[in-house]
Protein backbone atom coordinates (compact mmCIF):
# COMPACT_ATOMS: atom_id res chain seq x y z
CA UNK A 1 0.00 0.00 0.00
CA UNK A 2 3.07 2.61 0.96
CA UNK A 3 4.33 1.86 -2.73
CA UNK A 4 0.74 2.72 -4.31
CA UNK A 5 0.41 5.65 -2.22
CA UNK A 6 4.14 6.92 -3.50
CA UNK A 7 2.99 6.38 -7.07
CA UNK A 8 -0.66 8.51 -6.49
CA UNK A 9 1.03 11.18 -4.91
CA UNK A 10 3.82 11.12 -7.53
CA UNK A 11 0.55 11.72 -9.82
CA UNK A 12 -1.00 14.14 -7.70
CA UNK A 13 2.08 16.25 -7.28
CA UNK A 14 2.25 16.84 -10.76
CA UNK A 15 -0.99 17.42 -10.72
CA UNK A 16 -0.81 19.84 -7.97
CA UNK A 17 2.16 21.43 -10.14
CA UNK A 18 0.06 21.39 -13.27
CA UNK A 19 -2.82 23.62 -11.61
CA UNK A 20 -0.88 25.66 -9.36
CA UNK A 21 -2.17 29.16 -10.09
CA UNK A 22 -5.01 27.32 -9.05
CA UNK A 23 -4.24 26.95 -5.61
CA UNK A 24 -2.91 29.73 -5.10
CA UNK A 25 -6.33 31.18 -6.08
CA UNK A 26 -8.18 29.00 -3.38
CA UNK A 27 -5.48 30.46 -1.02
CA UNK A 28 -7.90 33.64 -1.15
CA UNK A 29 -10.42 32.46 0.03
CA UNK A 30 -9.02 32.53 3.57
CA UNK A 31 -9.82 36.14 3.33
CA UNK A 32 -12.79 35.48 5.16
CA UNK A 33 -10.45 34.61 7.98
CA UNK A 34 -8.65 37.47 8.09
CA UNK A 35 -11.54 39.58 8.23
CA UNK A 36 -12.74 37.86 11.24
CA UNK A 37 -9.70 38.78 12.88
CA UNK A 38 -10.22 42.68 12.34
CA UNK A 39 -13.63 42.46 13.30
CA UNK A 40 -12.73 40.88 16.94
CA UNK A 41 -9.65 43.06 17.34
CA UNK A 42 -11.74 45.82 16.77
CA UNK A 43 -14.02 44.74 19.40
CA UNK A 44 -11.55 43.45 21.74
CA UNK A 45 -9.53 46.66 21.25
CA UNK A 46 -11.68 48.10 24.88
CA UNK A 47 -10.68 44.64 26.97
CA UNK A 48 -10.85 40.94 26.54
CA UNK A 49 -14.03 39.33 25.33
CA UNK A 50 -14.77 35.99 27.16
CA UNK A 51 -11.33 35.87 28.32
CA UNK A 52 -9.91 36.92 24.70
CA UNK A 53 -7.31 39.53 24.58
CA UNK A 54 -6.54 41.46 21.07
CA UNK A 55 -3.42 38.91 21.03
CA UNK A 56 -4.83 35.51 21.82
CA UNK A 57 -7.74 36.69 18.57
CA UNK A 58 -4.28 37.29 16.50
CA UNK A 59 -2.84 34.00 17.84
CA UNK A 60 -6.04 32.24 17.59
CA UNK A 61 -7.27 33.49 13.58
CA UNK A 62 -3.36 32.24 12.80
CA UNK A 63 -3.25 29.08 13.96
CA UNK A 64 -6.81 28.60 12.36
CA UNK A 65 -5.29 30.06 9.50
CA UNK A 66 -3.14 26.62 9.00
CA UNK A 67 -5.30 24.40 10.25
CA UNK A 68 -7.98 25.51 7.98
CA UNK A 69 -5.70 24.88 4.98
CA UNK A 70 -4.40 22.09 6.14
CA UNK A 71 -7.97 19.90 6.65
CA UNK A 72 -9.71 21.74 3.78
CA UNK A 73 -11.24 19.40 1.08
CA UNK A 74 -13.13 19.16 -1.57
CA UNK A 75 -13.45 16.05 -3.42
CA UNK A 76 -17.29 15.85 -3.28
CA UNK A 77 -17.17 18.24 -6.29
CA UNK A 78 -14.90 15.62 -8.10
CA UNK A 79 -16.41 12.53 -6.85
CA UNK A 80 -19.96 14.04 -7.58
CA UNK A 81 -19.03 15.01 -11.24
CA UNK A 82 -17.34 11.88 -11.78
CA UNK A 83 -20.18 9.40 -10.72
CA UNK A 84 -22.89 12.05 -12.82
CA UNK A 85 -20.69 12.04 -15.85
CA UNK A 86 -19.37 8.28 -15.59
CA UNK A 87 -15.91 9.47 -15.11
CA UNK A 88 -15.96 7.01 -11.84
CA UNK A 89 -15.49 4.03 -14.11
CA UNK A 90 -12.06 3.91 -15.58
CA UNK A 91 -11.47 4.19 -11.49
CA UNK A 92 -13.43 1.56 -10.31
CA UNK A 93 -11.84 -0.93 -12.86
CA UNK A 94 -8.67 -0.29 -10.58
CA UNK A 95 -7.78 -2.73 -7.56
CA UNK A 96 -8.09 0.58 -5.61
CA UNK A 97 -10.41 2.41 -3.92
CA UNK A 98 -11.15 6.21 -5.59
CA UNK A 99 -10.82 7.56 -2.01
CA UNK A 100 -7.36 6.83 -2.41
CA UNK A 101 -6.17 8.76 -5.26
CA UNK A 102 -8.81 11.91 -3.54
CA UNK A 103 -6.67 11.55 -0.54
CA UNK A 104 -3.24 11.82 -2.26
CA UNK A 105 -4.45 15.07 -4.56
CA UNK A 106 -5.63 16.49 -1.22
CA UNK A 107 -2.44 16.28 0.59
CA UNK A 108 -0.31 17.55 -2.44
CA UNK A 109 -2.30 20.50 -2.70
CA UNK A 110 -1.52 20.93 0.96
CA UNK A 111 2.32 21.22 0.56
CA UNK A 112 2.23 23.90 -1.78
CA UNK A 113 -0.43 25.90 -0.01
CA UNK A 114 1.75 25.43 3.40
CA UNK A 115 4.78 26.84 1.40
CA UNK A 116 3.17 29.86 0.99
CA UNK A 117 1.12 30.42 4.26
CA UNK A 118 3.88 29.33 6.65
CA UNK A 119 5.80 32.34 6.51
CA UNK A 120 3.17 34.69 6.78
CA UNK A 121 1.52 33.11 9.81
CA UNK A 122 4.74 32.82 11.49
CA UNK A 123 5.95 36.25 10.89
CA UNK A 124 2.67 37.72 11.78
CA UNK A 125 3.10 35.76 15.02
CA UNK A 126 6.35 36.99 16.31
CA UNK A 127 6.00 40.10 14.77
CA UNK A 128 2.55 40.72 17.56
CA UNK A 129 3.47 41.82 21.24
CA UNK A 130 1.50 39.29 24.23
CA UNK A 131 0.99 36.47 21.50
CA UNK A 132 1.18 33.18 23.46
CA UNK A 133 1.06 29.61 22.38
CA UNK A 134 1.13 26.62 24.27
CA UNK A 135 4.30 24.82 23.59
CA UNK A 136 5.48 21.48 24.89
CA UNK A 137 5.98 18.32 23.20
CA UNK A 138 2.90 16.63 24.71
CA UNK A 139 1.19 19.76 23.37
CA UNK A 140 2.82 19.01 20.43
CA UNK A 141 1.96 15.67 19.60
CA UNK A 142 -1.98 16.94 21.09
CA UNK A 143 -2.36 19.34 18.21
CA UNK A 144 -0.85 17.11 15.30
CA UNK A 145 -3.37 14.58 16.47
CA UNK A 146 -5.89 17.30 16.35
CA UNK A 147 -4.98 18.30 13.08
CA UNK A 148 -4.82 14.74 11.48
CA UNK A 149 -8.66 14.15 12.94
CA UNK A 150 -9.88 17.21 11.69
CA UNK A 151 -9.13 16.23 8.43
CA UNK A 152 -9.77 12.96 8.91
CA UNK A 153 -13.17 14.30 9.92
CA UNK A 154 -13.77 17.05 7.36
CA UNK A 155 -12.57 14.49 4.02
CA UNK A 156 -15.17 11.95 5.12
CA UNK A 157 -17.96 14.16 5.75
CA UNK A 158 -17.07 15.92 2.24
CA UNK A 159 -16.62 12.23 0.79
CA UNK A 160 -20.17 11.19 1.68
CA UNK A 161 -21.98 13.95 0.20
CA UNK A 162 -19.79 12.84 -3.42
CA UNK A 163 -21.06 9.59 -2.37
CA UNK A 164 -25.04 10.78 -2.41
CA UNK A 165 -24.47 11.74 -6.09
CA UNK A 166 -25.20 7.66 -6.71
CA UNK A 167 -28.45 9.34 -6.03
CA UNK A 168 -29.28 12.81 -6.63
CA UNK A 169 -27.62 15.21 -9.10
CA UNK A 170 -27.54 17.39 -6.54
CA UNK A 171 -24.76 16.09 -4.19
CA UNK A 172 -22.97 19.28 -4.58
CA UNK A 173 -25.57 21.29 -3.01
CA UNK A 174 -24.76 19.37 0.35
CA UNK A 175 -21.11 20.23 0.43
CA UNK A 176 -22.23 23.92 0.47
CA UNK A 177 -24.14 23.03 3.66
CA UNK A 178 -21.33 21.18 5.12
CA UNK A 179 -19.07 24.15 4.74
CA UNK A 180 -21.23 26.92 6.38
CA UNK A 181 -21.94 24.94 9.15
CA UNK A 182 -17.84 24.33 9.04
CA UNK A 183 -17.87 28.25 9.02
CA UNK A 184 -20.45 28.82 11.99
CA UNK A 185 -19.59 26.28 14.08
CA UNK A 186 -16.17 24.72 13.58
CA UNK A 187 -14.50 28.12 15.64
CA UNK A 188 -14.34 30.58 12.06
CA UNK A 189 -17.42 32.67 12.35
CA UNK A 190 -16.00 33.00 16.03
CA UNK A 191 -14.51 31.06 18.73
CA UNK A 192 -16.09 28.67 20.52
CA UNK A 193 -16.16 30.50 23.70
CA UNK A 194 -17.64 33.08 22.18
CA UNK A 195 -21.33 31.18 22.02
CA UNK A 196 -23.68 30.31 25.28
CA UNK A 197 -22.49 27.78 27.63
CA UNK A 198 -25.57 25.39 26.39
CA UNK A 199 -24.18 26.10 23.21
CA UNK A 200 -20.60 25.24 23.92
CA UNK A 201 -21.42 22.47 25.75
CA UNK A 202 -23.31 21.32 22.94
CA UNK A 203 -20.94 21.91 20.60
CA UNK A 204 -18.56 19.04 22.20
CA UNK A 205 -21.08 16.64 21.00
CA UNK A 206 -21.19 17.59 17.61
CA UNK A 207 -18.21 16.83 15.09
CA UNK A 208 -18.13 20.86 13.60
CA UNK A 209 -15.99 21.79 16.62
CA UNK A 210 -13.28 18.98 15.77
CA UNK A 211 -13.01 20.08 12.12
CA UNK A 212 -11.11 23.24 13.17
CA UNK A 213 -11.44 25.19 16.91
CA UNK A 214 -10.49 22.19 18.77
CA UNK A 215 -6.85 22.56 16.96
CA UNK A 216 -6.74 25.94 17.96
CA UNK A 217 -7.65 26.14 21.51
CA UNK A 218 -4.62 22.89 22.08
CA UNK A 219 -2.15 25.69 20.59
CA UNK A 220 -3.48 28.36 22.90
CA UNK A 221 -3.69 26.34 25.31
CA UNK A 222 -7.18 26.57 26.21
CA UNK A 223 -7.90 22.40 26.09
CA UNK A 224 -6.03 20.89 28.65
CA UNK A 225 -5.81 17.26 30.53
CA UNK A 226 -9.06 16.20 31.15
CA UNK A 227 -10.71 18.95 28.65
CA UNK A 228 -8.10 17.65 26.06
CA UNK A 229 -8.33 14.02 26.43
CA UNK A 230 -12.16 14.13 26.12
CA UNK A 231 -11.76 16.09 22.89
CA UNK A 232 -9.30 13.99 21.10
CA UNK A 233 -11.79 10.89 21.86
CA UNK A 234 -15.05 12.59 21.03
CA UNK A 235 -12.92 13.59 17.50
CA UNK A 236 -11.77 10.42 16.73
CA UNK A 237 -14.54 8.71 17.62
CA UNK A 238 -16.44 10.87 15.21
CA UNK A 239 -13.75 9.99 12.27
CA UNK A 240 -14.19 6.38 13.23
CA UNK A 241 -17.65 6.88 12.73
CA UNK A 242 -17.80 8.86 9.44
CA UNK A 243 -15.63 6.07 8.55
CA UNK A 244 -18.09 3.53 8.64
CA UNK A 245 -20.88 5.81 7.52
CA UNK A 246 -18.75 6.68 4.18
CA UNK A 247 -17.89 2.67 3.74
CA UNK A 248 -22.14 1.92 4.46
CA UNK A 249 -22.89 4.78 1.70
CA UNK A 250 -20.46 3.50 -0.65
CA UNK A 251 -21.69 0.15 -0.79
CA UNK A 252 -24.81 0.90 -1.13
CA UNK A 253 -24.41 3.96 -3.64
CA UNK A 254 -22.00 1.68 -5.80
CA UNK A 255 -25.25 -0.69 -6.60
CA UNK A 256 -27.41 2.05 -8.07
CA UNK A 257 -24.13 3.27 -9.70
CA UNK A 258 -25.10 3.44 -13.78
CA UNK A 259 -21.58 4.14 -15.38
CA UNK A 260 -23.44 6.33 -18.16
CA UNK A 261 -21.95 7.44 -20.94
CA UNK A 262 -20.72 4.72 -23.72
CA UNK B 1 -14.64 -23.91 -13.72
CA UNK B 2 -15.91 -25.25 -17.37
CA UNK B 3 -15.54 -21.84 -19.08
CA UNK B 4 -13.19 -18.80 -18.58
CA UNK B 5 -16.41 -16.34 -18.97
CA UNK B 6 -20.19 -17.51 -18.15
CA UNK B 7 -23.09 -15.58 -18.89
CA UNK B 8 -26.83 -17.29 -17.99
CA UNK B 9 -29.78 -15.36 -18.51
CA UNK B 10 -28.21 -11.66 -17.04
CA UNK B 11 -30.55 -9.31 -16.95
CA UNK B 12 -29.87 -5.59 -16.52
CA UNK B 13 -32.54 -3.05 -16.48
CA UNK B 14 -32.66 0.85 -16.18
CA UNK B 15 -35.48 2.78 -14.58
CA UNK B 16 -35.50 5.75 -16.25
CA UNK B 17 -37.29 9.43 -15.41
CA UNK B 18 -39.12 10.93 -18.74
CA UNK B 19 -39.00 14.98 -18.67
CA UNK B 20 -41.39 16.20 -21.49
CA UNK B 21 -39.93 19.49 -22.98
CA UNK B 22 -39.97 22.90 -22.00
CA UNK B 23 -41.04 24.46 -18.87
CA UNK B 24 -44.39 22.50 -18.65
CA UNK B 25 -43.00 19.65 -19.15
CA UNK B 26 -40.19 20.57 -15.89
CA UNK B 27 -43.39 21.28 -13.47
CA UNK B 28 -44.90 18.21 -14.37
CA UNK B 29 -41.60 15.85 -13.96
CA UNK B 30 -40.90 17.81 -10.54
CA UNK B 31 -44.52 16.93 -9.49
CA UNK B 32 -44.82 13.72 -10.88
CA UNK B 33 -42.47 11.52 -12.17
CA UNK B 34 -42.81 9.18 -14.70
CA UNK B 35 -41.00 6.64 -14.32
CA UNK B 36 -40.26 3.68 -17.37
CA UNK B 37 -38.20 0.60 -17.08
CA UNK B 38 -35.43 0.40 -20.14
CA UNK B 39 -34.44 -3.36 -20.15
CA UNK B 40 -30.82 -2.84 -21.48
CA UNK B 41 -30.13 -6.49 -21.28
CA UNK B 42 -32.38 -9.22 -21.04
CA UNK B 43 -32.17 -12.95 -20.21
CA UNK B 44 -28.61 -12.90 -22.29
CA UNK B 45 -26.60 -16.43 -22.11
CA UNK B 46 -23.55 -17.74 -23.47
CA UNK B 47 -20.43 -18.98 -22.28
CA UNK B 48 -16.63 -17.96 -23.66
CA UNK B 49 -13.44 -20.12 -23.45
CA UNK B 50 -9.64 -18.84 -22.83
CA UNK B 51 -8.07 -17.43 -25.55
CA UNK B 52 -11.46 -17.24 -27.41
CA UNK B 53 -11.76 -13.79 -29.62
CA UNK B 54 -15.67 -13.41 -29.77
CA UNK B 55 -17.35 -10.25 -31.94
CA UNK B 56 -20.42 -8.44 -29.86
CA UNK B 57 -22.95 -7.05 -32.78
CA UNK B 58 -25.85 -4.95 -32.38
CA UNK B 59 -27.01 -1.32 -33.60
CA UNK B 60 -26.95 1.24 -30.91
CA UNK B 61 -28.46 0.62 -27.98
CA UNK B 62 -28.55 -2.85 -27.62
CA UNK B 63 -27.23 -3.62 -24.97
CA UNK B 64 -23.63 -4.50 -25.62
CA UNK B 65 -21.70 -1.59 -23.75
CA UNK B 66 -24.20 -2.87 -20.62
CA UNK B 67 -23.32 -6.20 -21.00
CA UNK B 68 -19.49 -5.01 -21.20
CA UNK B 69 -19.93 -3.27 -18.11
CA UNK B 70 -21.31 -5.97 -16.25
CA UNK B 71 -19.02 -8.28 -16.59
CA UNK B 72 -16.50 -5.70 -15.56
CA UNK B 73 -18.00 -5.29 -12.08
CA UNK B 74 -19.15 -1.55 -12.94
CA UNK B 75 -23.29 -2.24 -13.15
CA UNK B 76 -25.19 -4.61 -10.83
CA UNK B 77 -27.08 -6.95 -12.76
CA UNK B 78 -30.74 -7.06 -12.27
CA UNK B 79 -31.08 -10.91 -12.15
CA UNK B 80 -29.09 -13.65 -13.36
CA UNK B 81 -25.72 -14.63 -12.94
CA UNK B 82 -21.80 -13.66 -14.76
CA UNK B 83 -19.03 -15.39 -13.77
CA UNK B 84 -15.69 -14.64 -15.27
CA UNK B 85 -12.22 -16.25 -14.20
CA UNK B 86 -14.09 -17.57 -11.47
CA UNK B 87 -15.46 -14.25 -10.10
CA UNK B 88 -18.62 -12.89 -9.89
CA UNK B 89 -17.31 -9.46 -11.05
CA UNK B 90 -20.01 -6.91 -9.50
CA UNK B 91 -18.73 -7.89 -6.57
CA UNK B 92 -14.80 -6.58 -7.48
CA UNK B 93 -12.53 -8.41 -5.75
CA UNK B 94 -9.05 -6.89 -6.17
CA UNK B 95 -7.81 -10.24 -7.52
CA UNK B 96 -10.47 -10.29 -10.31
CA UNK B 97 -9.39 -6.81 -11.38
CA UNK B 98 -6.27 -7.18 -11.84
CA UNK B 99 -6.93 -9.66 -14.55
CA UNK B 100 -8.78 -8.13 -16.63
CA UNK B 101 -9.35 -4.80 -18.83
CA UNK B 102 -12.01 -3.24 -20.14
CA UNK B 103 -11.15 -0.47 -23.12
CA UNK B 104 -13.80 1.91 -23.98
CA UNK B 105 -13.53 3.63 -27.06
CA UNK B 106 -15.14 6.76 -25.57
CA UNK B 107 -14.13 7.19 -22.06
CA UNK B 108 -10.22 7.49 -21.20
CA UNK B 109 -8.09 6.58 -18.04
CA UNK B 110 -4.73 8.32 -18.48
CA UNK B 111 -5.03 12.05 -16.69
CA UNK B 112 -5.51 14.49 -19.44
CA UNK B 113 -3.20 17.26 -18.50
CA UNK B 114 -0.22 14.62 -17.33
CA UNK B 115 1.86 12.54 -19.81
CA UNK B 116 0.70 9.05 -20.51
CA UNK B 117 3.95 7.48 -18.72
CA UNK B 118 2.87 8.78 -15.49
CA UNK B 119 -0.54 6.96 -15.77
CA UNK B 120 1.66 3.65 -16.63
CA UNK B 121 3.56 4.13 -13.40
CA UNK B 122 0.60 4.58 -11.07
CA UNK B 123 -0.73 1.04 -12.63
CA UNK B 124 2.43 -0.33 -12.18
CA UNK B 125 2.31 0.67 -8.77
CA UNK B 126 -1.77 -0.28 -8.10
CA UNK B 127 -1.71 -3.23 -10.04
CA UNK B 128 1.81 -4.37 -8.18
CA UNK B 129 3.87 -5.16 -11.61
CA UNK B 130 7.23 -5.94 -10.48
CA UNK B 131 9.39 -3.42 -12.39
CA UNK B 132 11.43 -6.32 -14.27
CA UNK B 133 8.22 -7.33 -15.84
CA UNK B 134 6.86 -3.18 -16.39
CA UNK B 135 9.97 -2.99 -18.20
CA UNK B 136 9.57 -5.56 -20.51
CA UNK B 137 5.84 -5.33 -20.86
CA UNK B 138 6.03 -1.63 -21.87
CA UNK B 139 9.03 -2.46 -24.44
CA UNK B 140 6.51 -5.52 -25.97
CA UNK B 141 4.27 -2.65 -25.96
CA UNK B 142 6.40 -0.10 -27.77
CA UNK B 143 7.24 -2.35 -30.38
CA UNK B 144 3.39 -3.28 -31.22
CA UNK B 145 2.36 0.13 -31.24
CA UNK B 146 5.36 2.53 -31.27
CA UNK B 147 4.22 4.78 -28.40
CA UNK B 148 8.20 5.78 -28.30
CA UNK B 149 8.11 9.77 -28.54
CA UNK B 150 4.39 9.53 -27.22
CA UNK B 151 4.99 8.61 -23.36
CA UNK B 152 6.53 11.90 -22.63
CA UNK B 153 4.12 14.34 -24.11
CA UNK B 154 0.72 15.68 -22.52
CA UNK B 155 -2.62 13.93 -22.97
CA UNK B 156 -4.31 16.21 -24.08
CA UNK B 157 -1.79 17.02 -26.84
CA UNK B 158 -1.76 13.64 -28.40
CA UNK B 159 -3.73 13.14 -31.88
CA UNK B 160 -7.17 10.89 -31.08
CA UNK B 161 -4.96 7.87 -32.69
CA UNK B 162 -2.32 8.70 -30.55
CA UNK B 163 -4.22 8.61 -27.47
CA UNK B 164 -5.95 5.51 -28.67
CA UNK B 165 -2.48 3.56 -28.40
CA UNK B 166 -1.54 4.89 -25.19
CA UNK B 167 -4.91 4.25 -23.33
CA UNK B 168 -4.56 0.26 -24.79
CA UNK B 169 -0.83 0.08 -23.55
CA UNK B 170 -1.91 1.54 -19.52
CA UNK B 171 -4.84 -0.71 -20.05
CA UNK B 172 -2.71 -3.81 -20.62
CA UNK B 173 0.62 -3.06 -18.40
CA UNK B 174 -0.93 -5.49 -15.79
CA UNK B 175 -0.87 -8.03 -18.82
CA UNK B 176 -4.94 -9.26 -18.47
CA UNK B 177 -5.95 -12.63 -19.33
CA UNK B 178 -9.54 -11.12 -20.22
CA UNK B 179 -9.88 -8.23 -22.61
CA UNK B 180 -13.03 -6.34 -23.05
CA UNK B 181 -13.00 -3.67 -25.68
CA UNK B 182 -15.76 -1.51 -26.65
CA UNK B 183 -15.10 0.11 -29.83
CA UNK B 184 -11.46 0.32 -29.80
CA UNK B 185 -11.30 1.96 -33.46
CA UNK B 186 -13.88 4.55 -33.02
CA UNK B 187 -13.29 7.78 -34.22
CA UNK B 188 -9.85 6.50 -36.02
CA UNK B 189 -8.98 6.59 -39.25
CA UNK B 190 -8.42 3.66 -41.85
CA UNK B 191 -4.99 3.07 -41.45
CA UNK B 192 -5.09 3.27 -37.79
CA UNK B 193 -7.96 1.08 -37.39
CA UNK B 194 -5.89 -1.81 -39.04
CA UNK B 195 -2.80 -1.18 -37.08
CA UNK B 196 -5.29 -1.40 -33.45
CA UNK B 197 -7.02 -4.78 -35.30
CA UNK B 198 -3.11 -6.41 -35.90
CA UNK B 199 -2.43 -5.14 -32.63
CA UNK B 200 -5.13 -7.37 -31.00
CA UNK B 201 -4.71 -10.24 -32.84
CA UNK B 202 -0.82 -10.06 -32.31
CA UNK B 203 -1.60 -9.92 -28.23
CA UNK B 204 -4.19 -12.73 -28.26
CA UNK B 205 -1.88 -15.04 -30.36
CA UNK B 206 1.24 -13.87 -28.02
CA UNK B 207 -0.41 -13.82 -25.21
CA UNK B 208 -3.89 -16.95 -25.47
CA UNK B 209 -5.52 -13.77 -24.21
CA UNK B 210 -9.80 -13.63 -24.38
CA UNK B 211 -11.09 -11.26 -26.03
CA UNK B 212 -14.64 -9.64 -26.47
CA UNK B 213 -14.80 -6.51 -28.88
CA UNK B 214 -17.63 -4.30 -29.42
CA UNK B 215 -17.28 -2.12 -32.41
CA UNK B 216 -19.25 -0.26 -35.26
CA UNK B 217 -16.49 -1.31 -38.16
CA UNK B 218 -17.64 -4.42 -39.32
CA UNK B 219 -14.36 -4.95 -40.52
CA UNK B 220 -12.72 -4.97 -37.19
CA UNK B 221 -14.96 -7.80 -35.99
CA UNK B 222 -14.41 -9.96 -39.53
CA UNK B 223 -10.89 -9.63 -39.26
CA UNK B 224 -10.55 -10.76 -35.35
CA UNK B 225 -13.59 -13.52 -34.71
CA UNK B 226 -14.67 -16.33 -35.88
CA UNK B 227 -17.57 -16.09 -32.95
CA UNK B 228 -20.35 -13.14 -33.07
CA UNK B 229 -22.94 -12.65 -30.56
CA UNK B 230 -25.53 -10.62 -32.06
CA UNK B 231 -27.73 -8.39 -29.80
CA UNK B 232 -30.35 -6.46 -30.19
CA UNK B 233 -33.06 -4.41 -28.03
CA UNK B 234 -31.28 -6.72 -24.73
CA UNK B 235 -32.15 -9.70 -26.33
CA UNK B 236 -29.60 -12.36 -27.97
CA UNK B 237 -30.45 -12.83 -31.61
CA UNK B 238 -27.29 -15.23 -32.79
CA UNK B 239 -24.46 -17.18 -30.76
CA UNK B 240 -22.13 -19.16 -33.43
CA UNK B 241 -19.45 -18.88 -35.88
CA UNK B 242 -19.63 -15.81 -38.37
CA UNK B 243 -19.15 -18.00 -41.35
CA UNK B 244 -21.94 -20.03 -40.44
CA UNK B 245 -24.32 -17.07 -39.93
CA UNK B 246 -22.98 -15.50 -43.31
CA UNK B 247 -23.48 -18.98 -45.85
CA UNK B 248 -27.16 -18.92 -43.37
CA UNK B 249 -28.35 -15.74 -44.22
CA UNK B 250 -26.74 -15.36 -47.71
CA UNK B 251 -26.39 -18.67 -48.93
CA UNK B 252 -24.82 -17.09 -52.43
CA UNK B 253 -22.07 -15.36 -53.66
CA UNK B 254 -22.35 -11.87 -55.30
CA UNK B 255 -20.96 -12.48 -58.85
CA UNK B 256 -20.18 -9.31 -60.30
CA UNK B 257 -20.02 -8.29 -64.68
CA UNK B 258 -19.08 -5.60 -66.75
CA UNK B 259 -20.35 -6.60 -70.46
CA UNK B 260 -18.92 -4.21 -73.69
CA UNK B 261 -22.68 -4.31 -75.09
CA UNK B 262 -26.07 -4.66 -73.17
CA UNK B 263 -26.79 -8.06 -72.01
CA UNK B 264 -30.25 -9.95 -72.51
CA UNK B 265 -31.40 -10.20 -69.37
CA UNK B 266 -33.69 -13.31 -69.38
CA UNK B 267 -30.37 -15.00 -70.47
CA UNK B 268 -28.71 -13.59 -67.45
CA UNK B 269 -31.44 -14.72 -65.29
CA UNK B 270 -30.33 -18.67 -65.74
CA UNK B 271 -27.40 -18.24 -64.02
CA UNK B 272 -29.00 -16.40 -61.10
CA UNK B 273 -30.99 -14.10 -59.03
CA UNK B 274 -30.22 -10.52 -61.01
CA UNK B 275 -30.09 -7.83 -58.41
CA UNK B 276 -29.13 -5.29 -60.27
CA UNK B 277 -29.03 -4.23 -63.84
CA UNK B 278 -28.08 -1.17 -65.61
CA UNK B 279 -26.38 -0.40 -68.52
CA UNK B 280 -22.77 -2.64 -68.83
CA UNK B 281 -22.92 -3.64 -65.55
CA UNK B 282 -25.15 -6.34 -63.64
CA UNK B 283 -25.06 -8.06 -59.96
CA UNK B 284 -25.75 -11.53 -59.58
CA UNK B 285 -26.40 -13.71 -56.90
CA UNK B 286 -25.41 -17.07 -57.42
CA UNK B 287 -25.86 -20.14 -55.32
CA UNK B 288 -22.62 -20.64 -53.32
CA UNK B 289 -21.93 -24.53 -54.06
CA UNK B 290 -22.25 -24.09 -57.82
CA UNK B 291 -20.69 -20.88 -57.84
CA UNK B 292 -17.30 -22.17 -59.83
CA UNK B 293 -19.31 -23.66 -62.89
CA UNK B 294 -21.84 -20.83 -63.16
CA UNK B 295 -19.57 -18.34 -63.94
CA UNK B 296 -17.48 -20.94 -66.53
CA UNK B 297 -21.29 -21.63 -67.94
CA UNK B 298 -21.84 -18.20 -67.92
CA UNK B 299 -18.22 -17.43 -69.67
CA UNK B 300 -19.00 -19.66 -72.53
CA UNK B 301 -22.12 -18.62 -73.54
CA UNK B 302 -22.40 -14.59 -72.82
CA UNK B 303 -19.58 -12.15 -74.16
CA UNK B 304 -18.24 -10.50 -70.74
CA UNK B 305 -15.62 -7.61 -70.66
CA UNK B 306 -14.62 -8.50 -66.60
CA UNK B 307 -16.00 -11.23 -63.64
CA UNK B 308 -15.91 -10.80 -60.48
CA UNK B 309 -16.67 -12.59 -57.12
CA UNK B 310 -17.39 -11.34 -53.66
CA UNK B 311 -18.38 -12.11 -50.83
CA UNK B 312 -22.02 -10.37 -49.67
CA UNK B 313 -21.67 -7.42 -47.55
CA UNK B 314 -21.46 -8.10 -44.06
CA UNK B 315 -23.25 -5.18 -42.57
CA UNK B 316 -26.03 -6.22 -45.00
CA UNK B 317 -26.29 -9.92 -43.44
CA UNK B 318 -25.98 -8.49 -39.93
CA UNK B 319 -28.58 -5.92 -41.25
CA UNK B 320 -31.07 -8.50 -41.80
CA UNK B 321 -30.59 -10.63 -38.32
CA UNK B 322 -31.04 -7.29 -36.52
CA UNK B 323 -34.34 -6.84 -39.13
CA UNK B 324 -35.46 -10.17 -37.91
CA UNK B 325 -35.32 -11.49 -41.37
CA UNK B 326 -33.75 -14.24 -40.52
CA UNK B 327 -35.97 -17.27 -39.07
CA UNK B 328 -34.78 -20.24 -36.75
CA UNK B 329 -31.73 -18.73 -35.31
CA UNK B 330 -31.62 -20.21 -31.66
CA UNK B 331 -29.22 -18.90 -30.25
CA UNK B 332 -29.01 -21.19 -26.61
CA UNK B 333 -28.63 -24.36 -29.42
CA UNK B 334 -24.81 -23.18 -29.83
CA UNK B 335 -23.99 -21.54 -26.48
CA UNK B 336 -25.21 -24.68 -24.24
Amino acid sequence: MARKYLALMRLSWGLSLEYRAEGFIWLMTNLFNVIMLLVWLSISQAGPVNGFSSADFVAYYMIGLIVRQLTAAWSSWELSFAISEGRLSPQLLRPIHPIHQEITVNWSEKVLRMILLLPIVVAVLILTPGVSLHVTPASLLAFAISVAGAWAIYFLADYCVGILAFWTTQATAFSNVLYGLKIVLGGILAPIQMFPPAIQSLLEWLPFKYMLAFSSEIALGQATGERLLFGLAAQWAWVLALWLLMRGLWRLGIRSYGAVGA
Amino acid sequence: MAHQIEVERLSKHYQVHEKEPGLAGSLRAFFARKYRVVKAVEAVSFNIDAGEMVGFLGPNGAGKTTTLKVLSGLLYPTSGRANVLGFTPHRRQNEYLKQFTLVMGQKQQLMWDLPPMETFLVNQAIYEVPRADFQAILKELDDLLELGPLLKKQVRKLSLGERMKCELAAALLHRPKVLFLDEPTIGLDVTMQARIRDFIAEYNRRHGATVILTSHYMADVTALCDRIIVIDKGRLLYDGNFRALIERVAPYKVLKLQFEQQPDLSALAQFGAVARADGLTAVLHVPRAHAADTAARLLSQIEVDDINFEEPAVEDIVRQVFAGKVDGLSPEVESA
